[in-house]
């Protein structure tokens, strides 16, 4: 699944400066399986470029095409659609329930696109060392434990794409590995590419693409 | 999982308010509903006259005796009459002016004979519009309305002979006959009740029949209008009541009491019916406030599903089920108590001799559903929109 940006400019961006190779204002193509970074530092808009391919906002100029159709023109059933088999995501701020446990907070998810077993499920979390968490809380983990419930719940669907925002921030070295591990394994078995954005901490995990902002 | 996840932050108090509002209005509703249509058909099916018919006629007084003043009607007075805005229907009385007699002609019962007085209704006055009520030259039978008194005096005749007496349904599989005669030519005819009244104290029989007997027997001579046959609107008898007094006309009085109770207590059960209307629909709005309050407060949980691809709907129906599963316990809890409520009114509408009909109108159980598909609707597109409005 390719994705176009044409000429695309956040309004609340509009105002600022914007290098030639950045992201905004300019083309970028990125073809289906790729591994792309987005850095830059704070407050250039990497969230922005997050939520406007995942149609979360929708306050910005020029146009953005997935597979050749212009996001601005979906309708709520391809939204849904485009939410629950194409393209995948972990908040920056991980958007998880609290006051459900950790089990319950992926099988929101699952349930809704039956993809994996509990057990696959179950095993997931042992790998990222969080099974003993299973019928806790979600809000009575650390941000980094929250963190790995969020990127798990991000693989309990098909996708093309998944975009990160940010999704080691909380992570110790040994963890972020772990995961990666996971994210990567995943988009092998769905032939699929990721999107991260990062203060540029994250450089050191192979990448096909480094987009600047 | 959803409605753990949606139906959280409620404020128990307002849910509760709302939740005994919409009780009350439900529950004020179907009894005020009930009610009215109860004093609405009080006293219907025992009188053939429509329940708003009157036969009038002029009080007879020392000046109408002396005659100073006439007791019958002019084309003038019928057109001013017929003008009035809570008069529906007006028509002459017509009466016999030939001998008729009246006998019966059944093995069941014994011989009995009297001349009578008859006198014509038109179908349209008739309380059931019904098929009999007409008559045709060579048709097998005339059918006939019987004062209910007539009845009465039939039946104690039939005491003094020491017969059973006739109750109203059999004397109407009893064949009667009348006979009409001048001077110079009598025709007996086979005659079958149809129904009672009380309003009248001669036997109603169809216009055709009447203008027949006037035709083949009747004396030639110009007809007086003495008495008149009217109908008046719903809910307007408080005015024809005023008008009979003003124009020094007189009627029944049964009737005239029947008609201005009925008028009373239906206005007053209207008003009730009303207000338990505006209860519910301010109560049923509390309630789909407290939807939109409760979407308001599960914004952050709505857009994080909606995120990981929930359709909207999945997510409102998980609202209007709650809802309405709530408005059935309220609909189920308001007819338990209205059924318990009913039952004491009945008995102490019984023990003070009034007896209405025991059974519940479906037009009740109408008004409960229209109620229950109107919260329905009204909940459906609440949540729709709130629930939209955050994809």
């Amino acid at each position: 699944m390719k994705i176009e940006f044409k000429q695309v400019l956040p309004v609340p961006l509009s105002s600022m400066e914007h290098p030639t190779d950045s992201v905004w204002n300019t083309n970028v193509i990125l073809e289906q399986g790729k591994k792309v970074v987005i850095e830059a530092r704070s407050g250039r808009g990497k969230s922005t470029f997050i939520h406007l391919l995942f149609g979360i906002r929708k306050d910005y100029t020029g146009n953005i095409f997935i597979q050749d159709k212009n996001l601005s023109e979906f309708t709520q059933k391809e939204w849904v659609t485009y939410r629950q088999n194409q393209v995948s995501i972990v908040f920056q701020d991980l958007q998880l329930f609290p006051f459900i446990s950790v089990f319950e907070n992926l099988k929101v998810k699952n349930d809704l696109t039956k993809h994996f077993s509990d057990d696959q499920l179950i095993s997931m979390l042992s790998r990222v060392g969080l099974v003993d968490k299973l019928n806790q809380p979600c809000g009575q983990l650390s941000m980094g434990q929250q963190q790995r419930v969020a990127i798990i719940r991000a693989l309990c669907q098909p996708f093309s794409w998944i975009l990160m925002d940010e999704p080691f921030s909380h992570l110790d070295e040994l963890n972020a590995e772990i995961c990666m591990n996971l994210i990567n394994e995943a988009c092998e078995k769905h032939q699929a590419g990721w999107i991260m954005t990062s203060l540029g901490m994250d450089l050191k995990y192979d990448y096909d693409k480094l987009i600047h902002i | 999982m959803l409605p753990k996840i949606v139906l959280r932050n409620q404020s128990k108090t307002q849910l509760v308010i709302a939740f005994l509002g919409a009780f009350l209005g439900v529950l004020f509703l179907l009894i005020s509903v009930h009610y009215l249509l109860k004093v609405n058909q009080f006293g219907e099916g025992s009188e053939m006259l429509g329940p708003n018919t009157l036969i009038i006629q002029k009080k007879v007084s020392a000046t109408t005796t002396l005659q100073l003043s006439s007791t019958t009607f002019s084309a003038h007075e019928i057109k001013l009459i017929e003008k009035k805005s809570f008069i529906q229907e007006v028509q002459p009385v017509q009466s016999n002016n030939f001998g008729v007699e009246f006998a019966t002609s059944d093995p069941m019962l014994p011989y009995f004979r009297s001349d009578v007085f008859i006198q014509s209704v038109d179908a349209r006055f008739l309380d059931v519009k019904s098929k009999l009520w007409k008559w045709h030259d060579g048709d097998e039978f005339v059918p006939i309305i019987l004062p209910r008194d007539f009845l009465v005096m039939l039946n104690t005749f039939m005491s003094s002979s020491g017969i059973p007496q006739v109750s109203d349904e059999l004397a109407k599989d009893v064949n009667f006959s009348l006979l009409l005669s001048n001077d110079f030519s009598k025709k007996q005819f086979r005659a079958k009740i149809i129904g009672f009244t009380n309003e009248v104290s001669s036997i109603l029989v169809p216009d055709s029949y009447m203008n027949y007997g006037k035709e083949t027997f009747g004396k030639r001579a110009d007809e007086q209008i003495t008495q008149l046959m009217l109908s008046s609107k719903e809910k307007e008898f408080g005015l024809f009541e005023k008008f009979l007094e003003e124009q020094h006309y007189e009627s029944k009085n049964s009737q005239l009491v029947t008609g201005r109770l009925k008028s009373v207590v239906s206005m007053l059960l209207l008003v009730i019916v009303f207000i338990s209307f505006l209860t519910l629909i301010f109560s049923s709005f509390v309630l789909i406030q407290y939807i939109q309050l409760l979407i308001s407060r599960n914004v952050y949980e709505i857009r994080t599903l909606l995120r990981l691809g929930y359709t909207p709907r999945k997510l409102y129906r998980v609202f209007v089920r709650y809802f309405v599963l709530l408005y059935l316990v309220i609909c189920f809890g308001a007819t338990a108590i209205f059924l318990i409520f009913k039952s004491q009114i009945d008995a102490i509408l019984h023990s003070s001799g009034i007896y209405i009909e025991l059974n519940i109108s479906v037009f009740t159980w109408i008004t409960l559903v229209i109620s229950f598909v109107l919260f329905y609707l009204t909940s459906l597109l609440s949540a729709k929109k709130s629930v939209l409005k955050e994809f």
